[in-house]
């Protein structure tokens, strides 16, 4: 029997922001706050982490010491069994701080960490738009590009814990502008700076940022409405890719340009040409929260078993 | 006042034991009866009973007794040959192969042959020949063939028995190759993809064993990925995971011949490496192994075409190691397994990927699949013989230290 009293804690840290949360054992968040992340670094970061779950414990009235299991996404590959955090470009000396030691000495035992993109992966399977899937992917599409996959109806993180990290995938031009596919990488075809690079050297006005290059599109600028025809085909590339390799069910948009219409629907349309089989695709039902509630109700989960085997 | 039936908790009890028994005699024959007991952790007089009715089935035999210690000797057992038989089937576009094994695993006999090229009915009548000569050689009944796996390119149509998509085999495509195969070999035959096959071959007998996240790339007349993670096969939704022709790479997809064929398999399947060699004014040549041996004869146009292939095949491994992070990384098939070839494609990963993975190279090559047909039709005899509904585990395979000498 879970108890209502029995509450956890998540975390959702990205390069940018770091969202947190407190739930129930069912995985609802009672409480959350987001804040931008500590530019710092590592060690300033953890802090930080702490320091939300002391709020957050303040707002619900109880001690952080109460909360029985806690789930911390990291932007990074996880390696199974040591907890030991790599490919984390986003976050100054993240690849040399033990999260997990840390987290544990604030906490105690009860701590994961996870791969944020396969709790985003999580949270669609169990409260969004993958919930009957089996076989699916989540495709978080920002600052970079990586995937959280579900194989056989659960979550697959590799020999290495490096599945899904999409950002060395050998699909962009390569250096004889041959197209497509070859020495170039995934990332810097459909990482954010790629996007306002290519706009830029097409000659758009000025924009700094992606959501800059969205604003133009609406005014109806043909530079933007280009640059994201020619990102949309290198995303839908890497979706045949993926088909090919694991034949999913399911493939749903994330991140701050994934759920973005104007960029899913060219997906869409592109796809037809470029693949035999039908590939489905829906954009996050979770939105930006997706990693924070999938790692809600992985910890909520991580209580109900512990309760009910002890 | 009223009983309750008994809930039959014996006869799983004795299920459970007949199992562990015969897990024991898989994995440490030749045994006895004490040395059973202490493995199994069943009394003396629950090892006898099913040691005995294991004799009158004809499961185990004696060979022979213990040796070397003081005091009485005691009587050894192992698993008989005669407990039962399995077949296992590779039905490739150039080669069948078929082999039998008892079992215990042991490999009895192998024969293959050139496939006939006429397809279709013509095939199915070679398969069964085949298979009833190898049983006859070896003195077995095809009666006591309990279990036949068959490794087939394509795609199996769960509804018409056919065999899809599989452009290399003819006339398999309009035809209930489950159905009519099972009529001629006198027993049903369960078809499985030769990928998995033999990618199921490596882990039990080859180069991937003891390995739990493995990646087998195949590269020969076509070009496939089988995967395995944690003790299962990779199928995808459809069963088309690992159709890895249709990788985006090597050629535009939005031409028509790859948007059918796939971009990867049109330019590194066999007729992909002949035709590029022709294209870049090769030598008429009409297969791709001769490519490969006037590459190594030292024609530059044949080495390009073998380099520009490797590199392609590279450029695959890396979408590989990106999406699915796998421990061992395997090269088979004819082309894949070539050490000069696989040695070319460690090379170009390296430079692609920023994660190396271990590579390893085929050991069983041609033989990959009849020995992965083999390892399905072992586990699925021993689970009809031993098999426990209220357990979901399936019993181990025998180590391949019990294979015997091959003819």
């Amino acid at each position: 029997m879970t108890r209502d009293a029995d509450l956890c804690f998540a975390a959702d840290l990205g390069g940018t922001k770091l969202a947190a949360a407190i739930a129930d054992a069912g995985g609802r968040i009672v409480a959350e706050l987001t804040e931008p992340t500590d530019p710092r670094g590592a060690a300033f970061v953890a802090e930080q982490i702490a320091a939300c779950a002391g709020k957050l414990a303040h707002t619900v009235g109880i001690e952080v010491n109460q909360a029985r299991h806690v789930m911390v996404g990291i932007p990074g590959a996880i390696e199974p069994g040591t907890g030991r955090v790599s490919l984390t470009p986003n976050i100054a000396g993240l690849e040399d701080f033990d999260m997990l030691g840390f987290l544990r000495g604030r906490f105690g035992a009860d701590v994961a960490i996870e791969n944020d993109v396969n709790l985003a992966m999580l949270g669609e399977h169990a409260l969004g738009c993958a919930s009957r899937c089996r076989n699916a992917a989540f495709l978080a599409l920002g600052t970079g590009a990586g995937l959280g996959l579900l194989i056989d109806g659960k979550l697959f993180r590799g020999a290495r814990g490096s599945a899904g990290e999409i950002a060395d995938l050998p699909i962009g031009h390569d250096a004889n502008g041959k197209v497509p596919s070859a020495n170039g990488t995934f990332e810097l075809e459909v990482g954010s700076a790629a996007i306002v690079e290519r706009y830029q050297r097409q000659g758009g006005t000025s924009a700094a940022t992606v959501r800059d290059i969205f604003k133009r599109l609406e005014l109806g600028d043909e530079v933007a409405a280009s640059v994201l025809d020619t990102t949309a085909r290198w995303v839908a590339l890497g979706l045949v890719t993926l088909q090919s390799l694991l034949d999913l069910e399911l493939i749903v948009f994330g991140g701050s340009i994934g759920v973005r219409p104007e960029l899913y629907e060219r997906v869409r349309q592109s796809l037809p040409a470029l693949f035999s089989r039908p590939i489905q695709i829906l954009p996050s039902q979770l939105g930006d929260r997706a990693g924070l509630m999938g790692a809600a109700w992985a910890a909520g989960q991580a209580l109900r078993q512990n309760i009910e085997f002890a | 006042m009223t009983t309750l039936p008994a809930p039959p908790i014996a006869s799983v009890t004795r299920q459970l034991s007949r199992r562990s028994v015969f897990e024991a005699l898989l994995h440490r024959s030749p045994i006895s009866r004490a040395e059973l007991a202490k493995v199994t952790s069943l009394s003396k007089q629950t090892m006898s009973e099913v040691i005995d009715a294991f004799l009158q089935q004809g499961l185990v035999r004696p060979v022979g007794r213990t040796s070397g210690n003081v005091g009485r000797t005691a009587v050894l057992y192992e698993l008989s040959p005669e407990g039962g038989h399995v077949l296992g089937i590779d039905l490739g576009a150039r080669r069948l192969t078929v082999a039998l094994a008892d079992i215990a695993g042991r490999v009895l006999a192998e024969a293959d042959e050139a496939t006939d090229s006429r397809g279709g009915a013509w095939m199915l009548d070679q398969i069964a020949r085949l298979s009833d000569r190898l049983a006859r050689d070896n003195h077995t009944h095809p009666s006591r063939i309990r279990s036949i796996v068959m490794a087939t390119p394509g795609v199996v149509n769960p509804k018409s028995g056919a065999i899809e998509m599989a452009p290399n085999i003819t006339g398999l495509d309009h035809l209930n190759v489950v159905g009519l195969l099972g009529e001629k070999l006198g027993s049903p035959v369960i078809l499985e993809n030769d990928i998995n096959l033999a990618l199921l071959g490596e882990i039990w007998h080859g180069c991937a064993q003891n390995v739990d996240n493995v990646a087998y790339l195949a590269l020969g007349s076509g070009v496939g990925l089988g995967l395995y993670v944690n003790g299962r096969l990779v199928r995808g939704e459809n069963g088309a995971a690992g159709e890895i022709g249709y990788l985006p790479i090597g050629g535009d997809p939005l031409k028509a011949e790859c948007r059918v064929q796939g971009c990867l398999e049109y330019e590194v399947g066999a007729t992909g490496v002949v035709r590029r060699y022709r294209e870049a004014g090769g030598s008429d040549v009409d297969s791709e192994r001769q490519v490969f041996e006037q590459a190594q004869a030292g024609d530059p146009i044949a080495a390009s075409v073998v380099d520009e292939t490797a590199r392609l095949t590279a450029l695959a491994a890396a979408t590989v190691i990106a999406t699915v992070d796998p421990q061992v990384l395997v090269l088979g098939g004819s082309v894949g397994a070539r050490p000069d070839f696989a040695d070319k494609v460690a090379r170009e990963l390296l430079k692609l990927s920023p994660r190396p993975v271990e590579i390893r190279t085929s050991t069983l090559n041609r033989r990959a699949g009849v020995v992965g047909a083999l390892s399905v039709a072992l586990r699925r005899l021993h689970d009809e013989f031993f098999g426990v509904a209220e357990l979901a585990s399936v019993l181990p395979l025998p180590p391949p230290a019990q294979r015997s000498a091959r003819q």
